[in-house]
């Protein structure tokens, strides 16, 4: 019920803000030699003459009923170009999430287990350090060094999955590790942390107190309790990836969802980035649905609400 | 401690995951070249994707440049050279034999097929010529059309007849993309595949990525040397720029940034194509607007801006000074821009004169394009230096588009007025630099048009030209060239940029360019 009101004033929130931007779709589609007639002409054909409750309704009712519909500019169907453009973005995210956990979890463990020795001081350092260095810089720093100078990967540009899956992987190495080692290195400092809670926990005393070896102890009772608020953190990291991909995409030109969205406001498509809008805030509302579901299976204390 | 051990060992198998898929990632497939006789030509593109490949439904120049001429044909075309070339008409006639043609009768090519195999009929060139004034048209130049009937004549001819008479409606046609003729079955998938009769024909597009066009087989003229063109887009011109050193593009159709030629221009590797345009960057002055309203006070302003400069600053050196609205290219060019010749001390006495000895404050408004953003420092300090105290805000262009060329809310503005032979905008009642003498132009373009010779008509286009000069309705400060930056076996590119065409027509990867070509402009 939250999931479905958070999702419909979202809705409500785009459409409104769109919709005061300023700059007709019209007038950009037909430029500045056009005919005041003209334009008038096709702000009727795009239905944007119509009162805004009702183009909101007709919109909504269309995204209810999965029709996400056809550009003001191209006046082609709006899905089949976001599903392109997803299938560059998705796996980047995914990808960059992967990156931030093979980073976040063992320097995260790693740190706690050596706190207060020099080793554990240097690898939190290392960490702040990540934490510090904005991922388009990454970015520009990983295109200079991998793609210019080792010649390793490609600088930019993307060659679709159809093509070579092997080329659209490669195209997304270095912005994926862009992407993911600044979030792994926040996602670390959250591991430290719990880690090195559970690590003064009594049921960790007790288990190696039975006779349980250290890592083993940790394992088997220490990850599943540190995960719960680390679980919390990835949700938002999501979020926080997603809105990355943006900019991201933008220092490799990768033709994924954030240029959509970025070019769409360029032209005023306005119909496209309320989907894209809408989709985001779909996606990052889902996913906190998720980890709430999450929790229950990592902690069913959780389940009987006490 | 056992801690330790399990710790590291948790490191070192993420930091090997890491690594393993760096290194799987840099293995896996680099697709092997297979040897072809022909070989593709990528173009990185420094426009912005085209937002559809149907021009005659939407104003951008990206897809003319990508679809004009190379794949949608006219019946003349602008050569490179400026010169109107049969195209898909053969020849023409127009009448009356004497005073300005208000009829056009054309040949059309006989053998033509488009490339999926129709032939080209006069009817397909009635349709499309028809299609451009019918009611509900979204062609971004039919206010330039002027055509009052369109009709097939006897099995080949086409019969254009003029709403008036006119010396510039052939130039219009060849030059503007009103002009393209279709196929009439193909026309409700113009937005993803248009038919043509050119030398290329499109493939496929990736959205906010590229645009892919093969060579036409069934093209009935000069086959160009390549197997086909990839236009590839790219949002940041660094980008654009480590494409090209690297190899991933054969060359850049226009940087954008002219600071960054320093990188190619004396490289051996590199051919630099420094084309003249249409394009004349202009400060435009809101001549409503309070102080801009004294013919003093605009001429001060022109007075204070240092041409040479501003080229240099946001052109590289590269560009023409303007003095008015028209370029080299023009029948009725003039070289008008000694008119005010860079003088501060003059544009402070102006200024003087006019009641403002102590300057005044003035707004610049700027679209978020690099010419403008490069030009405008310059421009801050020049008027600054005779008292005019210039404040600078970037807005992006469908907002400029509204508040600035809808709206008319502005003080001053600068703008690439990018259209060949616009002249008439002068004339436009409510334009929106707000002329005082509209009307009057107006009706002086009017009567050149129908003027009975081409030397008087010529003659009238020049008095216009001096008049706006003399009022000093606009800072007309340099023609933009189109900076064309390619590897050195690229040949057959248009020497100029006269069009919103990137005419391919001749394009070529090695081989020679035939002379009948280079003599129209091509080079070699």
């Amino acid at each position: 019920m939250a999931t479905v009101l958070t999702l419909f004033g979202a809705s409500v929130l785009v459409f409104a803000v769109l919709n005061i931007l300023p700059g007709s779709p019209a007038q950009v589609i037909l430029g500045t030699q056009a005919t005041p007639a003209s334009v008038r002409e096709l702000t009727i054909k795009l239905g944007l003459n119509q009162p805004l409750p009702l183009q909101y309704l007709h919109w909504i009712g269309g995204l209810l009923s999965l029709h996400l519909g056809n550009s003001y500019i191209s006046g082609q169907p709006i899905a089949p170009e976001l599903g392109a453009a997803l299938a560059v973005t998705g796996p980047l995210v995914a990808l960059g999430l992967l990156f931030g956990l093979a980073i976040a979890v063992p320097t995260g463990i790693l740190s706690a287990l050596r706190h207060r020795r020099a080793s554990g001081t240097w690898l939190a350092a290392a960490t702040q350090v990540g934490i510090a260095i904005p991922n388009f810089v990454l970015g520009i720093l990983l295109i200079i060094v991998v793609a210019v100078d080792w010649r390793l990967l490609p600088a930019s540009g993307f060659i679709p999955w159809s093509q070579s899956v092997g080329g659209a992987l490669r195209s997304l190495v270095l912005p994926a590790i862009s992407l993911g080692l600044v979030e792994g290195a926040i996602l670390s400092r959250y591991v430290r942390t719990a880690i090195l809670g559970v690590m003064q926990a009594d049921y960790l005393r007790t288990a190696r107190a039975k006779g349980l070896p250290a890592r083993r102890a940790l394992v088997r009772h220490g990850v599943r309790n540190a995960s719960v608020p680390v679980l919390t953190v990835l949700g938002l990291e999501l979020s926080g990836l997603i809105i990355g991909a943006v900019v991201i995409e933008a220092v490799f030109t990768l033709p994924g969802v954030g240029s959509l969205l970025l070019s769409s406001v360029a032209n005023r498509d306005l119909i496209t980035v309320q989907d894209i809008v809408m989709l985001v805030a779909t996606v990052v509302v889902v996913t906190n649905l998720l980890v709430d579901m999450l929790y229950r299976v990592v902690d069913p204390r959780l389940e009987v609400g006490g | 401690m056992g801690f330790d051990r399990a710790g590291w060992r948790f490191l070192r198998a993420g930091a090997l995951l890491v690594a393993a898929a760096l290194v799987l990632a840099a293995c896996s497939s680099s697709p092997s070249p297979k040897t072809q006789p022909l070989k593709t030509l990528t173009i990185g593109s420094s426009n912005v994707f085209p937002p559809t490949l149907d021009l005659t439904a939407n104003a951008s120049q990206a897809i003319d440049e990508v679809i004009d001429y190379n794949v949608l044909q006219h019946l003349v075309e602008l050569a490179p050279n400026g010169s109107i070339v049969p195209v898909l008409a053969t020849s023409w006639t127009s009448s009356p034999s004497f005073g300005a043609p208000s009829s056009y009768t054309f040949n059309i090519r006989k053998g033509v097929r488009f490339s999926n195999g129709d032939p080209l009929t006069p009817a397909d060139v009635v349709f499309s010529l028809k299609r451009v004034y019918a009611p509900g048209s979204t062609y971004p130049y039919t206010k330039i059309f002027d055509v009052s009937s369109v009709a097939a004549v006897g099995s080949d001819q086409v019969r254009v007849t003029l709403q008036s008479p006119s010396w510039e409606w052939l130039y219009n046609l060849a030059a503007y993309s009103n002009g393209v003729i279709l196929d009439p079955s193909t026309v409700s998938s113009m937005a993803t595949d248009p038919i043509g009769t050119g030398p290329f024909k499109v493939t496929g597009e990736t959205t906010n990525y590229s645009v892919s066009l093969a060579r036409n087989n069934l093209y009935w003229g000069y086959k160009p040397n390549v197997a086909g063109v990839v236009f590839r887009y790219f949002t940041n011109p660094n980008d654009l720029n480590s494409a090209l050193q690297s190899g991933q593009i054969n060359m850049i159709d226009n940087l954008s940034t002219p600071q960054d030629l320093k990188l190619f221009k004396s490289n051996p590797a590199y051919r630099v194509i420094a084309g003249l345009t249409n394009g004349k960057v202009q400060m435009t002055l809101n001549n409503a607007y309070g102080p801009l309203q004294n013919k003093l006070v605009r001429q001060a302003i022109l007075y204070a801006t240092d041409k040479q400069a501003i080229i240099q600053a946001a052109s590289g050196g590269y560009g023409l000074a303007a003095g008015s609205d028209t370029v080299p290219a023009d029948p009725f060019y003039l070289n008008l821009s000694n008119t005010y010749p860079y003088n501060p001390t003059k544009a402070k006495q102006l200024l003087t004169q006019a009641g403002y000895p102590n300057g005044f404050s003035l707004s610049l408004t700027l679209p978020p394009y690099f010419y403008a953003q490069l030009a405008a420092p310059l421009i801050v300090s020049e008027l600054g230096a005779v008292g005019i105290k210039v404040t600078v805000s970037t807005i992006d262009f469908p907002l400029w588009i509204s508040q600035v060329f809808e709206g008319g809310d502005y003080q001053a503005t600068i703008i690439d007025h990018a259209e060949g032979r616009d002249i008439g905008n002068y004339g436009t009642a409510g334009y929106y630099w707000h002329y005082a003498q509209t009307s009057q132009v107006a009706q002086e373009l009017t009567a050149a048009n129908a003027a009975p010779t081409e030397a008087q008509w010529v003659a009238g286009y020049r008095k216009v030209l001096r008049q706006i000069t003399a009022d000093a309705v606009n800072d007309w400060i340099y023609i933009i060239p189109e900076l064309t930056v390619a590897q050195k076996d690229v040949v057959g590119l248009s020497s100029t940029a006269y069009t919103e065409s990137f005419n391919l027509t001749y394009v070529g990867i090695g081989g020679s360019v035939p002379a009948s070509a280079r003599a129209l402009g091509y080079t070699s």
